[in-house]
């Protein structure tokens, strides 16, 4: 009788200690910006595809949104990342307000917040040089092309990226854009290093994020973050709606990698 | 005399429509040729070709090797021919996309569903859906053990390999692994699983037993985008078709350290190896060719020019 009872304490005491540990399991993220922007949509499809991944090993994702006008009121310390759509001074300002805290542009194509290396800003969005060295490349190619360069396109379907345009369509009703796709790449990334490395806090993310991540993005082979904060990423020329390359431009790219596109360097 | 001539004929007949000999043919699939190309075991040359439909992708023979199998994807079809006639038999629905799948050796298909995240079991015979199983994103690969109590499926976009217990059909495991898993093999006994990841360029090691991952092993290029494994028939080396790097590389099944690579076409996707272990076949995809290779010597034999984008192969043995 008595070992009976015993058995049933530790039973309930074990099934106490697996919910408490399953809660622990609930990683939180936050987003500041505009809900209704296609970068929040990208983002959501992102956390659909977590928590997807996240049944299967126990693991929970949510994000909280906010805007740049309320952030301030709440204290940010207890989310892994943040993702942002915000203007540019925004950006600043929360990056300053939690150092350790990878906090990820979605949006912002600025050159210059890619020179000025700010610690703890990570862009998934592509800068302006990206883009402009992408259509260079490709008009040393096409000289008449009057293509232009972007992230992402709905119609792309190399590396998967099929699957991806289909199921955010699915989702959302709507093509997935370059702001969408940023957005997804942010959440995709962060979840993937959780599920991988049982990552816990925000300054190991960012370490993690900036010097070991290697990201399917299914728009091409590994990306990876540059000492400006940068995603490497593959640039699509787009000409009259359609795709008609992708950048690096084979043959004329120099180096023949993604570094022949946007800011290598931090400025002095 | 007439008292044993009617048990006689009955006995060839049933003899012969329960043992179909094998025919010894190699059958591959050609994506954009819509069709099956069928090759000559013994003289290694094209026998026919088999216009099948739209996209044909996964292959795959009965445990008795008395039907094929063909996924014929953009028609959402299993098309099933007879290995020896080659005629196409019977098709039936299964399931959006059907791409990749494997053989039970009870004789039901175990197929996965690319755009639905989850993997179907369907009866071939009566063309029933068995079982739905629902696993992560983009699942790709197939793999059954030869116990037929384990099915492995790969989930490019969640990174995971889902272990099924078969015939029941739960799921009992999921097992994270590098970015974008592609297929995988079980060793005979079923103990050991090795699985490759497309985007991080590995090849996987894992203890079916306790679900972990024993070792991992680079096939020496991240660009390679490496797909099918098969072992040898001695399970001391393993073969991984490298993608884009043109080659098979042949690895230490052990170790996972790499022996040699094996120039072939380009953009090397499907494996089917011989029963009796001799004779490993690959399709090439950009080349639009099927490789031999003779593993004894580990050196192509033969370059066999098929339709276009050939995907699958598989040996009639």
């Amino acid at each position: 009788m008595k070992q009976y009872n015993y058995l049933i304490v530790t039973t309930i005491f074990l099934i106490f200690c697996v919910n408490s540990y399953a809660e622990a399991l609930d990683t939180k993220f936050a987003y500041i910006g505009d809900a209704g922007h296609a970068t929040y949509k990208g983002a959501s499809q992102g956390l659909l595809e977590a928590n997807l991944q996240g049944e299967f090993l126990g693991l929970k994702y949510s994000i909280d949104d906010f805007t740049k006008n309320n952030y301030k009121e709440t204290n940010l310390e207890s989310y892994i990342a943040i993702f942002t759509q915000v203007d540019k001074t925004t950006l600043i300002e929360i990056s300053a307000s939690y150092p350790n805290t990878p906090v990820f542009n979605l949006s912002l194509k600025d050159n210059d917040l890619r020179f000025s290396c700010v610690n703890n800003i990570l862009h998934t969005a592509a800068s302006d040089k990206m883009l402009k060295d992408a259509e260079n490349q490709w008009q040393k190619k096409k000289p008449d092309s009057g293509a232009n360069a972007k992230a992402w396109h709905p119609d792309f379907v190399k590396f998967a990226a099929r699957d991806l345009n289909k199921r955010f369509k699915k989702s959302h009703g709507q093509n997935m854009n370059s702001d969408a796709w940023a957005g997804w790449a942010a959440v995709k990334m962060t979840s993937d290093a959780i599920a991988r490395t049982k990552i816990s806090t925000s300054e190991n993310m960012l370490n993690y994020l900036k010097t070991e991540l290697v990201f399917d993005g299914q728009k091409g082979s590994g990306m990876s973050f540059r000492e400006t904060g940068q995603l490497r990423q593959l640039i699509l020329l787009v000409e009259n709606g359609k795709i008609v390359a992708e950048a690096p431009v084979r043959g004329i790219a120099k180096p023949p990698t993604l570094d022949s596109l946007g800011i290598l360097n931090c400025a002095k | 005399m007439k008292l044993l001539f009617i048990p006689l004929v009955l006995f060839t007949v049933l003899v012969n429509s329960v043992t179909a000999a094998p025919t010894g043919r190699i059958f591959v699939t050609n994506e954009k040729s819509d069709s099956v190309s069928v090759i000559n075991g013994s003289t290694l040359e094209i026998e026919a070709t088999i216009e099948i439909g739209e996209r044909p992708r996964g292959i795959g023979l009965s445990p008795d090797g008395s039907e094929l199998y063909v996924a014929v994807s953009e028609e959402n079809k299993i098309k099933v021919i007879e290995p020896e006639s080659l005629k196409i038999i019977r098709e039936f629905e299964a399931g959006s996309d059907p791409e990749t799948f494997a053989v039970h050796p009870n004789g039901n298909i175990y197929i996965s569903n690319e755009d639905d995240a989850k993997a179907s079991v369907f009866n071939p015979i009566t063309g029933e859906l068995v079982a739905e199983i629902k696993v992560g994103l983009e699942p790709e690969g197939v793999a059954i053990s030869p116990d037929g109590k384990r099915v492995i499926i790969t989930s490019e976009s969640t990174n995971m390999l889902h272990v099924i217990k078969a015939p029941e059909n739960i799921i009992v495991d999921h097992i994270l692994v590098g970015s974008r898993p592609r297929a995988a093999t079980f060793t005979q006994s079923g103990d050991i699983a090795y699985a490759t990841a497309e985007i991080s360029g590995e090849v996987v090691k894992v203890d079916m037993n306790s679900g972990k991952i024993i070792k991992t092993g680079s096939t020496g290029d991240s660009k390679s985008k490496p797909k099918d494994v098969l072992l040898s028939k001695d399970e001391k080396v393993i073969y991984v078709a490298g993608g884009r790097a043109n080659k098979i590389i042949v690895m230490d099944a052990n170790t996972l350290e790499i022996i040699k690579g094996i120039p072939v076409g380009k953009r090397t996707w499907g494996l089917a190896m011989t029963k009796d272990g001799k004779r490993l076949f690959t399709t090439d995809g950009v080349s639009g060719t099927v490789s031999v290779i003779d593993t004894d010597k580990n050196k192509v034999i033969k370059t066999i020019e098929v339709g276009k984008f050939p995907w699958g192969v598989v040996i009639n043995d």
